[in-house]
């Protein structure tokens, strides 16, 4: 019956009648959505939803499966409020998505993989995901049936919030598991200067100028690229402070302009608990560690350069706190 | 003549009394380890003095189980003595484990505890700055009590530990299932958290769990909840530390209709109980204005005491403050 339907439907027909694809009649191709894309800015100059759009208009399927703009988009929707035609643009790419998943196409995208001999079930990620990627199933494991999680890899869109939210640390994302990021704290003594990490989120550096500026800072200034801010747990900016580093910066983005909707949220509530839980222990009474050693920043859209003010006012204030001592 | 019966001690440092308690409701299982074992050392229900510890040969007792953290000199001199005493020495319960209770006092400094009892409390009358003396001397000679730490140290963290058995207390038939094993002679590899279960209270709690999207506004304390005993806390706006905590207890809280407190400690792999236990909360909530996040995140009233209830002497928290203590026999 299906098969009859999409025989008798022309593609455009398909898209329109999934829900969020109804939208699609409207576009007439402004462009401006393209213009507020960060995918495109960042990642794909070939990443264009107007184009996307018009090809679900001109029928042409295969072309618009194959396009990275179906796969890439996040739904962090930062053009849906400068479209002027009001298009909920990540509802039609996703009706696209959902379409291409059926023909059986595949997510290019680096996803997240559960490790199920440790999972033990909980459903967190199945709650913390934005995308709605992971669900619990029963399976046969060691002879015993078992509540895991599983992922579906064409949902997942790879930006580790379940990774840090996981109790079990069971899954893992290619190049930010845990294993790897604990790699990465290592940041050498330099002459008594406050050792630092930054851990910034990709999509929060708009302007060029801030990425090339992260590269020119010493050699006790490391920072650490991540997806999105929601893949860093309280227990990453702790092991930092116990390899040594003095201070943890971490730079998302605004909210509502978060790249996978939450994971910004999520992390400025996982920072600020850990920041009052460091306030409890009153850490300035052991080892003489500054106040508020890890600390969240929120870069917006309209925030060009602030990257380098926030990076220096924290090593000022590392600064400050190891002349005190 | 018979074989001669495994020498088993039982000795408790700063510790509430509860792994007592819990080995006594072995009941008559008691009896018949009695039976099997000449226990030499019990100071908690048996007349036994110091001195008699200090008499035997060195790795004389052939288990030890030691409850209770490190917070006095005594209890770091009774650890020394009793390791070098123990063929096999057994942190016996959170306290020995990770601290526990005890261990919250890692959140302030030893200075700031003794004014509280001695000045500040409500039931404190008329402070006269009364501290604690370690050393008096009395026309008969120089009394001596034991020192009170900075902090509070885990038993691991004082002497060389050879096996672990968390739990505020361990439940009893965990702790049957300890003894059976050590008089089994089939030990567990050396350095083994026993009496546990490898994944963490989620993986055999039968309630149901939340779905996609699921998202909190507000934590709730669980005595102002009626709480539904089919459905998952955290799915009930109530923090449960079952996602970060080892499985092992048999869900005695969970059963009883109360969230997990975490006792059974981090599951294997996990180096920080409290900050992930942090991590999957902070992970459900949603808002996009910060005045909510901080209206949200104040619910949560003591965010430390709540991850770190029975880890925080253990965890990277405390390690990160004090520094790692570097044992005797490692350096």
């Amino acid at each position: 019956m299906a098969d009859h339907i999409s025989q008798t439907q022309s593609f455009a027909d398909q898209v329109r009648a999934i829900p969020g694809g109804e939208h699609l009649e409207m576009c007439y191709s402004c462009g401006t959505c393209v213009s507020k894309c960060m995918i495109q800015q960042k990642v794909e100059p070939e990443y264009n939803p107007r184009r996307l759009l018009h090809m679900v208009i001109m029928d042409m399927e295969r072309q618009a499966f194959e396009s990275p703009t179906t796969w890439l988009c996040s739904a962090c929707d930062l053009c849906y409020p400068a479209c002027p035609q009001e298009i909920h643009i990540s509802g039609v790419i996703g009706a696209v998505k959902d379409l291409a998943v059926r023909a059986g196409y595949e997510s290019p995208l680096d996803t997240v993989s559960v490790e199920e001999s440790r999972c033990s079930g909980c459903g967190i990620c199945v709650m913390t995901c934005p995308y709605e990627a992971p669900h619990l199933i029963e399976k046969q494991l060691d002879g015993e049936l078992d509540r895991l999680s599983e992922v579906d890899a064409n949902l997942c869109m790879g930006c580790g919030i379940c990774v840090a939210a996981c109790p079990m640390g069971a899954i893992s994302r290619p190049g930010v598991s845990n294993e790897e990021l604990r790699e990465q704290l290592r940041v050498p003594a330099s002459d008594g200067a406050p050792r630092m990490v930054v851990f910034v989120c990709d999509w929060s550096l708009r302007a060029d100028a801030d990425v090339t500026l992260l590269e020119s800072y010493a050699q006790n200034v490391h920072i650490i690229h991540i997806p999105c801010t929601g893949r860093i747990d309280p227990e990453m900016a702790l092991l930092s402070l116990r390899a040594g580093i003095d201070g943890v910066l971490v730079c998302g983005c605004a909210p509502g302009e978060c790249h996978y909707k939450r994971g910004t949220v999520v992390s400025s509530c996982k920072i600020g608990l850990l920041d009052r839980m460091l306030g409890q222990m009153q850490m300035g009474n052991g080892r003489g560690l500054a106040s508020h050693p890890v600390r969240f920043v929120q870069i917006g859209t309209q925030d060009r350069g602030r990257i380098r003010r926030e990076v220096d006012t924290m090593l000022e204030h590392l600064v400050h706190s190891k002349e005190a001592q | 003549m018979a074989e001669a019966k495994p020498k088993l001690a039982l000795y408790w440092a700063a510790s509430c009394g509860g792994c007592e308690i819990t080995v006594t409701e072995l009941g008559m299982r008691l009896v018949s380890l009695a039976q099997l074992v000449d226990i030499v050392f019990w100071p908690c229900l048996m007349d036994f003095k110091y001195s008699d510890v200090e008499a035997m040969e060195d790795g004389e007792i052939d288990v030890c189980f030691f409850n209770g953290a490190i917070r006095t000199s005594e209890n770091e001199e009774m650890a020394h003595l009793l390791r070098d005493k123990s063929r096999i020495l057994v942190a016996f319960g959170s306290c020995a484990t990770e601290g526990c209770i005890p261990g919250l006092a890692n959140l302030f400094d030893a200075e700031s505890i003794l004014a509280r009892v001695y000045d500040t409390a409500p039931s404190v009358d008329d402070s006269r700055g009364t501290r604690p003396i370690t050393s008096f001397t009395v026309p008969e000679g120089i009394i001596e009590i034991p020192t009170f730490y900075e902090q509070v140290f885990t038993l691991a963290q004082t002497v060389e530990v050879d096996y672990f058995a968390p739990g505020c207390p361990p439940v009893v038939d965990q702790v049957w299932n300890i003894f059976q094993t050590f008089l089994s002679g089939e030990l567990p590899e050396r350095g083994a958290i026993i009496g546990v279960d490898p994944k963490t209270n989620c993986d055999v709690c039968p309630r149901e769990k939340g779905e996609s999207g699921y998202r909190v506004r507000e934590w709730r304390r669980p005595h102002t909840v009626a709480l539904d005993p089919d459905r998952c806390f955290l799915t009930q706006e109530v923090i449960c530390c079952g996602p970060a905590t080892r499985a092992g207890c048999g869900l005695p809280c969970i059963s009883g209709n109360m969230p997990c407190r975490g006792c059974y400690g981090p599951p294997e792999g996990v180096i920080d109980q409290g900050a992930k236990l942090l991590s999957a909360i902070g992970a459900l909530v949603d808002t996009d204005e910060p005045e909510t996040l901080s209206q949200i995140m104040d619910t949560i009233v003591d965010p430390a005491g709540l991850s770190y209830r029975f880890g925080l002497a253990n965890s990277l928290l405390s390690e990160i403050k004090y520094g790692a203590r570097v044992r005797e026999d490692e350096v």
